[in-house]
């Protein structure tokens, strides 16, 4: 195993280990699933819309994500910053990079584990009536690269301060400005929604969970994720600015 | 070892180093000293690579901290003021994160916490959680955590800081421990500290360095030019002020602090360094002055520390 590889995966090892080694993934992955749950069985009112679809709940998570992938992001390194652990870990023999990918695998390991235990909710759907399986795969993936995108904000936001708060509120209003920014411009300048939908979430996260998965999709999350990290990388080292 | 040369280093508009230059060899224990905000901390970021310097430059053994700094990290174990620690971590899993990181094999991994944990006293703590520890233990994790990796400098920046004189003392012990077969650089604001650990201090001042050498040799510099203090009875003041300052050697007379009433109590500044107290002892004895106390005053480091660091 290469140096990088073993830095990377022992710095997500101990993310991981935070966050199921201490109530707060338990807790927030409990409360994740159910809001879910609400919404599906008491907002949309599941049972008297007579059809087993798990369409309406894929396409709200976007929005529930908002609040959620921030809630764990926030503290990845505001809090190395406020108890000056940063200073042993950028002394210790690991590079910025690693430091980056190795804190953001660890949210996505939480981002995973949310979304495998939120299958419950499709499950349930299925036991009942015929389920679109095929819905339901690309919605996941779906959730998977909106989650993705956000964790990856959040970490760059976490990179600013070190105040977890303040890395919370940024990453929402950053979240909501890139989901929703065409529909944003469109209200108040019609003609301009369409063009702003190449870079909004929500466009392109509409397309996958239909279940058409369209390379433009798929490049656009990587190339936010990849910007958002690289951001970060660069903040991470702003410290070297003489 | 290390060569540290004309190192700068500002802050927006405040300037924390002016210049800075020194050298240590392997195998001393250095204590780097200085009031407050003197740069001392400073320094230390820029020789473990925590932030680059504005100008100057930092070797060791010839690697620039700046060209390869995860070689000479590699080689470093840093202990940061105020050791910031994960208090939710066991302290064995936390060694152990330390050493996958400091690129230990997996096989010896268990080897090196038993090591470093014995050496620092704490291998009964290994299933704590470092949040639960007093202040000390935690001292000794931070310290554990710099030794993992068996590195050949040790940067220790405040090791002893807000322990208890007890847990002071065991530090202080291990520091030395630890100096038979390593480069100690530690920073401190505590005099006795650096007595009693350090083979050679640097004394910083308003980032710049004001002395540098072995205690003993601070000391004897300053006792270039020795006061001696005399205390007479049945001698009258002008008198004796004149004819001491008629002595040989004798650069000034001051008033001192009598120690007891009727007697005149006066301090002289050598211009070189001869002993002046034969010479006080003769004049007493000729003028039939009764001398009630005749001392050398050697300046203590503590002394010399609050001359060398009084703001101007």
């Amino acid at each position: 195993m290469t140096d990088a590889l073993r830095n990377v995966s022992a710095i997500a090892k101990r993310e991981l280990a935070f966050y199921f080694g201490s109530p707060i993934a338990y807790v927030a992955i409990t409360v994740f699933l159910a809001i879910c749950g609400v919404y599906l069985f008491v907002v949309y009112d599941f049972f008297n819309a007579n059809q087993a679809t798990i369409r309406p709940l894929i396409e709200q998570i976007p929005l529930f994500f908002i609040l959620y992938i921030p809630a764990i992001t926030m503290r990845l390194l505001s809090e190395e910053k406020r108890a000056g652990t940063i200073e042993l870990l950028v002394t210790w023999p690991v590079t910025d990079t690693q430091i980056i990918v190795g804190k953001y695998l660890g949210a996505l390991g939480i981002l995973a584990v949310t979304l495998l235990m939120s299958l419950v909710f499709p499950l349930i759907v299925g036991s009942l009536g015929e389920l679109d399986t095929g819905l339901v795969i690309g919605g996941y993936l779906g959730l998977f690269l909106v989650g993705a995108a956000y964790a990856a904000m959040g970490l760059l936001t976490s990179t600013w301060t070190q105040n977890q708060i303040i890395a919370f509120i940024l990453a929402v209003l950053l979240c909501t400005f890139f989901y929703a920014i065409d529909t944003m411009i469109g209200s108040v300048w019609e003609s301009a929604r369409d063009a702003f939908a190449a870079l909004s979430m929500k466009a392109h996260f509409a397309n996958i969970a239909r279940g058409v998965i369209d390379t433009r999709d798929l490049v656009f999350y990587a190339t936010f994720i990849v910007v958002s990290l690289v951001c970060a990388v660069q903040s991470l080292q702003a410290r070297n600015w003489k | 070892m290390i060569q540290v040369s004309n190192l700068t280093k500002t802050y927006g508009d405040l300037e924390a180093l002016k210049g800075v230059s020194f050298e240590i060899q392997r195998g001393e224990i250095v204590g780097f000293l200085g009031p407050n905000g003197a740069g001392k901390s400073t320094t230390m970021k820029i020789l473990t690579g925590f932030m680059p310097q504005t100008a100057g430059q930092v070797t060791v053994d010839g690697v620039d901290v700046n060209r390869d700094g995860l070689a000479v990290r590699r080689r470093i174990g840093y202990l940061p003021e105020s050791t910031p620690l994960y208090p939710e971590m066991l302290v064995y899993d936390y060694l152990a994160y330390v050493a996958t990181i400091r690129g230990i094999a997996r096989g010896a991994i268990h080897n090196s916490i038993d090591r470093a944990a014995g050496l620092c006293g704490i291998s009964n703590r290994a299933g704590h959680a470092i949040g639960t520890l007093s202040k000390g233990l935690k001292q000794r994790v931070g310290l554990a955590q710099a030794l993992i990796h068996e590195p050949d400098i040790l940067i220790l920046d405040e090791p002893t800081s807000g322990l208890d004189p007890n847990q002071i003392v065991e530090i202080r012990n291990l520091v030395r421990e630890l100096g038979r077969e390593r480069t100690i650089i530690l920073s401190t604001h505590n005099l006795p500290e650096v007595m009693a650990t350090c083979t050679r201090m640097i004394i910083v001042h308003q980032g710049r360095v004001v002395a540098d050498g072995t205690p003993a040799e601070l000391q004897s510099r300053e006792e270039e030019r020795p006061r001696v203090r005399v205390v007479l009875r049945g001698a009258p003041e002008a008198d004796a002020r004149e004819a001491l300052a008629a002595l040989p050697g004798v650069d000034r007379v001051q008033n001192a602090m009598a120690a007891e009433d009727g007697a005149l109590a006066l301090e002289l500044q050598a211009a070189t360094g001869t002993d002046l107290r034969p010479l006080v002892y003769a004049l007493a004895v000729e003028r039939g002055w009764q001398l009630v106390e005749l001392h050398r005053q050697v300046l203590d480091l503590e002394g010399i520390f609050r001359k060398l660091t009084q703001v101007v």
